[in-house]
Order: structure tokens, then C-alpha cells, then sequence
């Protein structure tokens, strides 16, 4: 008996050790979650290692650049997602203590949601405060909060209208440059015979939504992340109902498609003609290069988004990064270095530019005749950003978003949707998403006014 | 008179019967098809192609894909390939090695809080994964090992269904006379383990096997949530990111092709050793309806 | 060669025990029951009971977010809360609903397959067992991805297949048919997993039963409902547990398909994905542990009922 319990424990331990050393050997670092392996190669493996998570796949270039150029800081890069993918990582990784990177790229309209969560360092106390100047005044405002500074911009997402003018012409419709004349110009491609939609309104847009509503003068939330526990939440307004009416009624009149956006079936449209207009922030035509099966006739050009009251033109802006430090960073002074520094480069900025079709928020990068003349390609030869996105940039006030902002476009999808179907009108969407967030933030603790 | 009744019936039944299962097996293999056609097709050719979806275009990109699949982001898709193979043969063979242990010990051994154990086993199988993932999420952050091999095997290795199938099983196959009387040629119960139970074991064995394999294969919640790492991922999870790196669309990632093609190949390995391991799992998956 | 023992045999000198009852023979066997349980115990309590013992800690407690990260026993709050909560109760009613419909379609084609495979002998009966069975070994993750692209109003062959008929194909990814869709991607992943085992279970039968029931001048239709079904009641009974649990616990198909239908699949579509959503998108850890265990509590109750409701036919006492 006794030798069988012994071969039991001789049989178990070996048991144990295989499985491990079936599981150590192929590269599977069993060790703290912090030794992560990167995408990129190390060359000075003494250096302080920065680890940063940004989804643009151009940044694998540029960190290359920055690894070459500093030897006291080397950064590891992975890939971990975009948008809601990678917040989701962000988030757990903060709730389990570990595992969050020491930098990360993120859109400035989530920075209230980790900021509240004391997710993210201040850089105020390395500096980050004397870059104000570096960055147009709204991009600098929706990333600091008084003296704090939450995140470096990076790049920005100011909002135009990408028209099809072969299409355009072909009707003998002219590109719109007011709301009515837009609703108008829709009409008249139908009338003449276009059977595509003048545009595309996603109910999943999200800041997409947000900037239309932003443009008729909406500001739905007033938060500042010094008063932490209160918020002033006002989604159903009239700016809204009047942006939300205009779409529901070209809806309606099928006009417009409301067709999800972010899948292939509307990455199709948009590049096939199926869609003659595409309200898209400057990384837009990026995004369009990457698609495959174009009209071989396109010919794209990029006008200033149409504007409700064209003596007083507001700009918006959708999307955009920046770089901020986490709380769970080993080092936060290297990891502040690699957020303020990384894209202060006009070399950086070209490969960015040209290939990756960003759009940068650095004035040194913004005011250089390389970018202010630059002739798109994609354009026929426009020079989109002196016609349209400089402006736009330099005029975008900044924006206010919630510290649930994740939750807030989730419930916005929702009632969107809703209506788009059928089921209830733009006024009931509003006051939907109002109610909705109004308990929400009453549930998390908000004093809400 | 009998026979002339049956000879008249068969035919017609045959025909009905044979149609209806040409049209069930019609619709069990047209998406597998359509995945076949599609890692034909380049990343364009899937959209706009000469062929529709369901046939081939003019131009043949299948090598073309698989050389693109090697290549991509430095061939990550074969070191996912690794890591579903060693997730799903560890994680496979880790619980059914448990699960036999303990099923056989439920099945063979009386012993205090037996019956309270197996209902506590049977009520697990309703527990639903997500009140899990949250706090196995903390927990293996508290132990340190998010984001290795560890936090996908180790919960691998429960599978109480792989107990149940076992225990029901080892019930009848193992008769109590044989152990019996193995104890009193007064052999010790790990021999008698080896010896008698194992042998006679074999059909549950290959079934929870091969159960416990698909499932570590085809899983994708936990690892979604315990990795971060690219490396680490299976898969599974692997496709799943460049298809929401594609639907995202930014900067040119559109991948497509690889991802049907990546879907292909991912599946190869599973139904080559269900065609292979055929005698086995056709009479083992009986094994829970025969108590 | 084995000796019949009848009572408890004449055990072997070490064995005698002056207590009546536990022989020293059962107690070492009784440790030994535990040994072989104790691997499989290890990871059962530390990767199930222990989570879900935190998990339920975690639904008595609330963590605001404006109330700087301090968790608060709440008792049963959370628990009030997710009850009189519209969309878990909307999410509820939804895999009610899928219950009603997808299980007795997935298990109703597969007992149908599983029929005609019994009374058929061909080749193309072998081949079928096998095709059919193939859609299981792929992941579901896989899986809906295909399906994606095949309900894809523009890339999927629904438009070239409907046209034959002059007919415009139906849009599977609109709102009020992602239902059907989704029926659809599950039937066809796991109908021939339960086919299977029916199938094995028809197998399992005398077939002179058969020979019996057709010299009383039965058909083949009346042998399958009268004679082959409820003899393999017990197998049926345990499939459909498995389903209804399964399909209780609706998650991942809606999840990968939401890629390509964010409108008509809500982050709130069923139970599991609204938990799932709330802890990993909106970091609210509690309130998804309570929604899970709420889910688990009905599931509990749901086959309980299912399990008593048929314990005739599932030969459980």
C-alpha cells in the first residue's frame, strides 16, 4: 500500500512537471504580467523599458525612430486594440491591479473615464504643461483639466465633408456648404436619377453622432474632473432635437442610409459609390486608401462640413489620439518622456503623415508648409488640409464628455437604432438616452444637476 | 404477403429519406464550402469576384494566402496555431486524466459526502462563465500569472461533464466483483487502478478526450479575457482580432483574405482527427444516455 | 481468475477491526476515493468554487464611480436591482424565447437525421454522419464569423441564391430577423452533436423489437414516434438539459455576430453578454457578478422544473 501512495505522489509530481515544461518551453514567459513581449525589436535591452500600447500600425516606424535615437529609454509597442477593445483591456487590467502598459494611446473622449478612476498620471508635475503652446487650444483642452494634464495629442480628427464630385457632376447637383442645402442636394441626386444615398447616418457612430450634435451648438455634459461626484447631464436639448430631426427625416424619405457603420458592408459602400458623401475627420481618407474595390472613376475632393448658420460656422472634431502615462507604470518619468516626446519629431510626423494619413495636432507639424501644401494624391491632387482641416482644427473649441462615456455611446447606439427603425421618433431617442444616463450616473454616485 | 409490403415501402422511404439527407448535409456543408471557395480568393477578390460567393474566381490565391499567412505581422499566425494545439492537448489531457481519477472514484469508492459531491458537480454545469471570468480574472492576477500559458490551462483542466460521462460509465464497465477480488490477490488500489479500471475505461477515456480537446480548441472567452499578449493567443482569438482590426478599417488592415483562409486551416486540424479517430467517438458519445 | 465474494469478503489478516461497521479496509479505501478525487478537487475549488464565492462577494458590494473607488456592502441591493432592471428582464425574455424556438429546432432536426441514419445503411449514410457532425469541431467563434459573411446583404450569396427565383434576399441582419439568423448559426453548429448521440442511443436498441412491432403490421413511422423515441427517452432528456442550459446562457454567437450588426444585437441582447459588457466595458464588476448569478439562479430553476417536469422519462428519482 505504502509504495502505491508513493508512486502515486512520484507519478503526480512528474505530471506536474511535464505539463510545465510543455508550457514554459514555447515561449510563454511564465513570469510577472509586465514582461510582455514586443512587437517591435529591442536593440539596447539595459535601457528603462517603456511599454506602450497604440493601435496605429505606423507606430512600430516610429518607435523604431525613437529606440534609435535614445539610449536610456527603449520602448516595447504591442498592438492591443482600438477603441472599445482596447479600453476594455484598460479597464480590467486597472480593476486587477496589473497588467496595464506604462504608456498608451488613447481618444481624448475617454480620458474623463480614467481619470475618475485615477487611471492615469499627471504630467503636469514632468513638465507637460509648457507643451500648451506646441497644440491647437481645443486639442490642448479636452486633454488637461486646470493645472493637470492628463495626455499629449497626438493627432486629431477635425470634421469634413469627402464628396464623390464625379457623382456630383454627373447629376449636376453642386456640393452643398449649409444643411439645407445638403437635405436640398439630396433630393435633387434622387430626382436626377442617382439611386445611391447622399450619405451614410450610423447609429453606431458614436463621436461620429456626437460631432453633428456638437456642431448646432450641443454640450451635454459638464464635468470637471476636479469635482469629481457631480455631473451635469443634458443630452435631450433642442440643438439635439433639431440635428436628430434632420437625419430622421432624410431617413425617413430615404434619402440617407443608416447602414452600421465599421463593417465591410459599409467599407464597401463608402469606396463604391453606393454613398456619394462622407462625413469623415481628416484620418477619413486613410481609412478610404485602405479599402479595396473602389470606383475605378472616383474622383474624391474635400469641402468644409456644411454649417447650420453659416455666419457663425462651428467646427467639431471626431477621434484622434493621445498619449497618456497609467497609474500602474514601473517608471512614470521614462514613460512621461515617451508620451511627450515620441511625436515631437517633424520627421515622425512626415511618416505619419504620409503613411499612415494622420493628421497631426503639433503646431510645429501643422504650420510646416510640407503639411499645410501638402497635394493629397487621394484627392486628385487637393490640398485638403489648407481647403478645409486646418481651419477646422485650429477653430475646434474642445468638447466635454462623460466619465461613462463607453456606456454613454452604448446607450446612444441603442436608441438610435430604435428610431432608425421605426420605433420611436428623434424626440423619444433624446430623452431615452437622457433618462438612461441619468440613472446611470445616479446609480455610480453622481450628484446630478 | 409480408414480404411484398416490405419490398413496396423501401423504395419509396428510401428516395424521401435520401433527399431529406442530401438536403440536411446541402445545409451542414455550404458555409464549410463557402469557407473553401473564400481562401481561394485574394482580399478583393472576396467582395468583388467573378465567381459570386459561392464559386471560384478567375484567379487562384490559395498559395498566395497561406504564403501571406506565414508572413503576416512575422507569422503570428502559426505560433497561434502552436498555442491552440498546446492549450487544447494539455488543457485536453490534463482534464481527462482528472476527470477519469475522480470518475472512477465516484463510480468505485464509497465514501462519506459522495452524493453530496456529485450534485455539487452536476449543479456546476450551470454556473455561467461569466460569473466566473471575473473572478478567476483577479485571481490570477493576485497569483501573477495573467497574460501566460497558465491562466488558459489551469481552468482548462475542469470539466465536470468529463466526470459525469466517466463516473456513469465507469458504473457498469468496471464490475465491483473484479476489483473485489483483485483486493484480495491483495493488490494495491493504484495497481487495481492501472490494472483492472483503466483498461476497461478506454472508451470513456477517448470520449472525454476528445470532448475536453474540441472545447480547450475551439475556446475563446477565457483567453479573450486572461490574455494580452499576441503570442499567447489561440487561434481562435487571433482571427478574431484581425477581424475587428479589418472591420475597423484603419490604416489599410484590411485582411480578409487571411482570415478566411486562417479560419480554414484553423479548422483542418480538428476535423482531420475526427475522421481519423471515427470508431471511437460515433460509439463513445453514447455514453451519457445509456444510464 | 476472480473468485465470486458474496458479503464482505474474508479480508486479509491486516483487516480486523473490533469496531462493528467501518472495517480499516473501508476507511484506507475511503482515503484512496479521495486521493483520486483530490487532483480534479484542487482545480474544482480553486477555479469554480472559489471564483464564484468572490463573484458572490462581489454582488453584495457597489462601487461607485464618483464615489472614489471604495467598495460598500450593499446586501441584497444589487440583487433588487437586476430584478427590476428592463433590460435584464428584456435580455430574460429574449433567451426564453430562443429557448422555446432554437431548442426543439436543433433537437427536432437532429432526432430527424438521427431517424433516417438509423433506417438507412448506404454509403451516403456514412458520409452524412460525418458531415453533419462537422460543424461542432469548429468554433463557434469561427462559426458566426462565416455565417457574417454568408447573411452579408452585399458579399453573401443570399442575393445570387434569391434571385434565381426573382426574389430580393432577405436582409438576416436586421433587427427583426437576427432572431431566425442567430437560430439558424446555433442549429447548424450543434445539431449534429446531438444527432450524434441520439443516433447512438437508436443504436443501442434491440432491433428485435423491431422485428416484433412489423409483424404486428407497424410502419416505419409508427416504429420511430411509438417504439425508437421513447426508448431512448433518457438520452433526450439529458440533450435537452444541455440545450436549454446552453441556450440560457446565450453568448457567444450573438457576440462575434454584433461585429457585423451593432444595431440589431444591443450589448444588452441576452443576459451573459449584458454581464460580460457591464464588467468589460464599463468596469462595473459588481453589478456583472450580480446579473450572473441572477442568470444562474434562473438556470438553476429552469432545469430544475425541466428535470422534475421529466423525471418519468429520464429515469432520475
Amino acid at each position: 500500500m505504502r509504495r502505491g501512495l508513493r508512486r502515486a505522489v512520484a507519478a503526480t509530481a512528474a505530471g506536474l512537471a511535464g505539463l510545465s515544461l510543455a508550457a514554459c518551453a514555447p515561449g510563454g514567459d511564465a513570469g510577472s504580467a509586465n514582461h510582455t513581449s514586443c512587437t517591435n525589436e529591442i536593440t539596447k535591452p539595459d535601457a528603462t523599458r517603456v511599454t506602450l500600447w497604440a493601435w496605429y500600425p505606423a507606430v512600430e516606424q516610429i518607435v523604431d525612430t525613437f529606440n534609435a535615437q535614445h539610449d536610456d529609454v527603449q520602448i516595447c509597442w504591442t498592438n492591443a486594440g482600438q477603441g472599445a477593445d482596447e479600453y476594455g483591456k484598460f479597464s480590467t487590467a486597472l480593476e486587477a491591479g496589473t497588467g496595464a502598459p506604462d504608456v498608451i494611446q488613447l481618444e481624448s473622449e475617454i480620458l474623463p473615464t480614467y481619470t475618475i478612476l485615477d487611471g492615469l498620471a499627471d504630467l503636469a508635475p514632468y513638465g507637460a504643461g509648457d507643451l500648451e503652446d506646441q497644440f491647437p487650444a481645443g486639442a490642448w483642452s479636452d486633454v488637461s483639466s486646470g493645472d493637470s494634464v492628463f495626455a499629449v495629442p497626438v493627432d486629431g480628427g477635425p470634421v469634413g465633408m469627402l464628396y464623390r464630385a464625379d457623382i456630383f457632376s454627373e447629376y449636376g447637383v453642386a456640393p452643398p456648404t449649409t444643411w439645407d442645402e445638403f437635405a436640398q442636394a439630396a433630393q435633387d441626386l434622387r430626382d436626377a436619377g442617382y439611386d445611391g444615398y447622399i450619405t451614410n447616418y450610423a447609429t453606431n457612430g458614436g463621436a461620429f453622432n456626437y460631432a453633428l450634435f456638437a456642431q448646432a451648438g450641443w454640450a451635454p455634459f459638464a464635468y470637471d474632473p476636479a469635482r469629481r461626484d457631480q455631473i451635469g447631464i443634458d443630452v435631450d436639448t433642442p440643438e439635439a432635437r433639431q440635428v436628430l430631426s434632420y437625419w430622421e427625416d432624410l431617413i425617413d424619405r430615404g434619402l440617407v442610409a443608416s447602414d452600421d457603420a465599421f463593417t465591410s458592408d459599409y467599407n464597401t459602400s463608402l469606396v463604391d459609390g453606393t454613398y456619394a458623401v462622407y462625413i469623415a475627420a481628416a484620418w477619413g481618407p486613410g481609412y478610404l486608401e485602405g479599402l479595396s474595390d473602389a470606383d475605378s472613376g472616383a474622383e474624391w475632393k474635400a469641402a468644409p462640413l456644411p454649417q447650420w448658420d453659416p455666419a457663425n460656422p462651428v467646427q467639431v472634431n471626431q477621434g484622434g489620439s493621445a498619449l497618456a502615462v497609467t497609474s500602474q507604470a514601473t517608471d512614470p518619468e521614462a514613460a512621461a518622456t515617451v508620451a511627450m516626446e515620441l511625436f515631437d519629431d517633424e520627421e515622425t510626423w512626415k511618416i505619419g503623415v504620409e503613411d499612415a494619413g494622420l493628421f497631426p495636432l503639433w503646431n510645429l507639424a501643422l504650420d510646416a508648409p510640407w503639411f499645410t501644401d501638402r497635394r493629397y494624391p487621394f484627392f486628385g491632387g487637393q490640398q485638403v488640409n489648407r481647403d478645409v482641416f486646418l481651419d477646422a482644427a485650429a477653430q475646434y473649441p474642445g468638447f466635454t464628455f462623460s466619465p461613462f462615456q463607453v456606456y454613454a455611446y452604448d446607450r446612444q447606439t441603442m436608441a438610435l437604432y430604435d428610431m432608425v427603425e421605426g420605433d420611436s421618433t428623434a424626440a423619444d431617442a433624446l430623452a431615452t438616452i437622457q433618462d438612461s444616463l441619468v440613472r446611470y450616473a445616479e446609480q455610480q454616485g453622481f450628484t446630478v444637476r | 404477403m409480408t414480404t411484398q409490403h416490405l419490398a413496396r415501402r423501401p423504395r419509396q422511404r428510401r428516395i424521401g429519406s435520401h433527399l431529406f439527407l442530401l438536403l440536411a448535409v446541402l445545409y451542414f456543408v455550404v458555409p464549410l464550402w463557402w469557407l473553401v471557395v473564400g481562401s481561394t480568393k485574394s482580399n478583393s477578390g472576396l467582395f468583388v469576384g467573378s465567381g459570386g460567393a459561392l464559386w471560384f474566381n478567375d484567379e487562384f490565391a490559395l498559395w498566395d494566402n497561406v504564403k501571406q499567412l506565414f508572413t503576416y505581422q512575422g507569422g503570428i499566425y502559426w505560433t497561434w496555431m502552436r498555442n491552440s494545439f498546446v492549450y487544447a492537448i494539455v488543457g485536453g489531457v490534463g482534464s481527462t486524466v482528472l476527470a477519469v481519477l475522480a470518475g472512477y472514484a465516484l463510480a468505485k469508492y464509497r465514501f462519506r459526502g459522495r452524493n453530496l459531491y456529485f450534485s455539487l458537480l452536476l449543479g456546476s454545469v450551470m454556473v455561467p462563465l461569466t460569473a466566473l471570468t471575473i473572478p478567476t480574472f483577479v485571481l490570477l492576477s493576485q497569483l501573477g500569472m495573467i497574460n501566460t500559458m497558465w491562466a488558459v490551462i489551469l481552468p482548462s483542466l475542469l470539466s465536470p461533464i468529463g466526470v459525469y460521462l466517466v463516473r456513469v460509465y465507469a458504473v457498469d464497465a468496471i464490475p465491483d466483483e473484479m476489483l473485489d477480488a483483485g483486493r484480495v490477490d491483495g493488490a494495491g488500489e493504484l495497481r487495481l487502478f492501472f490494472r483492472v479500471a483503466l483498461p476497461l475505461l478506454r472508451p470513456a477515456f477517448v470520449t472525454v478526450l476528445l470532448l475536453t480537446t474540441v472545447a480547450t480548441w475551439n475556446n475563446f472567452f477565457l483567453p479573450l479575457a486572461v490574455l494580452r499578449d499576441p503570442q499567447l493567443l489561440p487561434v481562435t482569438v487571433g482571427i478574431n482580432q484581425w477581424q475587428t482590426l479589418s472591420n475597423a478599417g484603419a490604416g489599410g488592415e484590411q485582411v480578409w483574405n487571411l482570415i478566411t483562409t486562417g479560419a480554414l486551416v484553423s479548422i483542418l486540424p480538428l476535423i482531420v482527427a475526427f475522421l481519423a479517430l471515427q470508431k471511437y467517438w460515433q460509439g463513445g458519445l453514447s455514453l451519457g444516455s445509456i444510464k | 481468475m476472480a473468485s465470486t465474494t458474496t458479503k464482505p469478503a474474508p479480508a486479509p489478516a491486516r483487516a480486523a477491526s473490533p469496531r462493528g461497521g467501518q472495517s480499516l479496509l473501508d476507511t484506507k479505501r475511503q482515503w484512496w476515493g479521495w486521493l483520486f478525487l483530490a487532483p480534479f478537487t484542487i482545480v474544482f475549488v480553486l477555479f469554480l468554487l472559489v471564483p464564484l464565492a468572490y463573484a458572490f462577494w462581489l454582488s453584495l458590494h457597489t462601487k461607485g464611480i464618483a464615489t472614489g473607488g471604495e467598495s460598500v456592502f450593499t446586501g441584497v441591493a444589487n440583487y433588487v436591482r437586476v430584478f427590476t432592471d428592463a433590460d435584464f428582464l428584456s435580455g430574460m425574455a429574449r433567451v426564453g424565447k430562443f429557448v422555446l424556438v432554437m431548442v426543439p429546432v436543433q433537437i427536432g432536426l437532429a432526432v430527424a437525421i438521427a431517424l433516417v441514419l438509423d433506417t438507412l445503411a448506404t454509403r451516403l449514410s456514412k458520409a452524412s454522419r460525418l458531415l453533419v457532425f462537422v460543424p461542432y469541431a469548429i468554433p463557434a467563434v469561427i462559426g458566426a464569423l462565416m455565417w457574417g459573411f454568408l447573411y452579408s446583404p452585399r458579399f453573401g450569396p443570399a442575393n445570387d441564391i434569391f434571385g434565381i427565383f426573382g426574389l430580393d434576399a432577405p436582409e438576416f441582419l436586421s433587427r427583426d430577423l437576427i432572431f431566425g439568423s442567430l437560430v439558424n448559426i446555433v442549429t447548424w453548429q450543434w445539431a449534429g452533436y446531438y444527432m450524434i448521440i441520439v443516433y447512438a442511443a437508436l443504436r443501442a436498441i434491440d432491433p428485435s423489437v423491431y422485428e416484433a412491432a412489423r409483424l404486428d403490421g407497424a410502419g416505419n413511422r409508427a416504429i420511430a414516434f411509438r417504439i425508437k423515441i421513447p426508448m431512448i427517452a433518457s438520452s433526450m432528456v439529458m440533450i435537452v438539459v444541455f440545450a436549454l442550459i446552453g441556450t440560457l446562457q446565450f453568448f457567444t454567437e450573438p457576440t462575434v455576430l454584433r461585429s457585423v450588426a451593432q444595431g440589431a444585437i444591443p450589448t444588452t441582447y441576452t443576459p451573459n453578454m449584458y454581464a460580460y459588457s457591464m464588467a468589460f466595458s464599463y468596469s462595473q464588476f459588481n453589478y456583472a457578478s450580480t446579473i450572473a448569478f441572477a442568470l444562474g439562479i434562473l438556470v438553476f430553476i429552469g432545469s430544475y422544473v425541466f428535470l422534475y417536469a421529466t423525471r418519468k422519462q429520464s429515469g432520475l428519482k
